[in-house]
């Protein structure tokens, strides 16, 4: 799906678009005072035990709140979450504005980096110590 | 190459490629030359079945664009709850397809 330029180009601005969406309509639901949050995982509906990233939206909203140490208590991966949110629309923009094929480039190394042994495996413990938190905070 | 290697060759790892891509493929394979044969033959493909059962079990993880080596869809999978939900269920549908294309990406290196 991501082998050509603009078809990564197009699922990245489709991402973008739905996760502000999907950030937008929680951030108001959580100022208008309903506590009960929109869910949509999965994983947590049919097992009843939150996934590794379950926790991201309440983290992200706790940022924008400035929050920071609630916002690492919720999940840490929001950080990273937070981060891609903020360069991937400006890189992108900034990409179709020079015509230039930089941030498909990136990603593409990105994904090799992510393929060696050294990185995916440190990767993957962290995750599954965060997702034992996760449980164990019953997010 | 020999026609007849090209043609047990395509019988036996059709379900690896898109209909659509056989038959490029066959050409490509016809004009190549004999010595590259082995190298064809070792090649390891992706079972897009397989890659489907991973799918509708793991889904929710990405462990699906992992195993194909989408690392960087697996990753974005892997951090949205499996994009929210939706997308795994998109990519039940999309992801035999994914790893057939995968498959001829993997070829088009030898060729």
């Amino acid at each position: 799906m991501t082998n050509q330029p603009n078809k990564f180009y197009f699922f990245v601005s489709v991402a973008c678009f739905t996760g502000y969406l999907w950030l937008w309509v929680n951030f108001f639901n959580q100022q208008l005072g309903a506590f009960t949050q929109v869910e949509a995982c999965f994983i947590k509906k049919t097992t009843s035990i939150p996934c590794p990233s379950c926790g991201s939206t309440r983290s992200l909203i706790s940022l924008i709140q400035g929050d920071f140490s609630q916002a690492l208590y919720f999940n840490p991966i929001g950080f990273v979450i937070a981060i891609i949110m903020i360069v991937a629309p400006i890189w992108l923009i900034t990409d179709l504005i020079v015509r230039k094929k930089s941030f498909y480039i990136f990603f593409k190394k990105m994904e090799r980096i992510l393929q060696k042994k050294i990185v995916f495996i440190p990767l993957t413990i962290f995750f599954i110590l965060n997702w034992i938190w996760n449980i164990t905070k019953a997010l | 190459m020999d026609a007849q290697k090209v043609d047990m060759f395509i019988m036996t790892n059709n379900k690896y490629f898109e209909s659509h891509q056989l038959e490029p493929i066959r050409k490509r394979l016809l004009e190549l030359d004999e010595s590259k044969w082995t190298m064809i033959q070792t090649l390891q493909f992706k079972d897009p079945t397989t890659s489907l059962i991973v799918s509708l079990l793991g889904g929710g993880f990405g462990i699906d664009r992992f195993l194909i080596g989408d690392t960087g869809m697996g990753v974005g999978k892997l951090l949205t709850c499996g994009g929210l939900g939706i997308w795994t269920i998109i990519d039940w549908f999309m992801i035999m397809g994914a790893t057939r294309e995968k498959n001829v990406e993997k070829i088009m290196t030898v060729l």
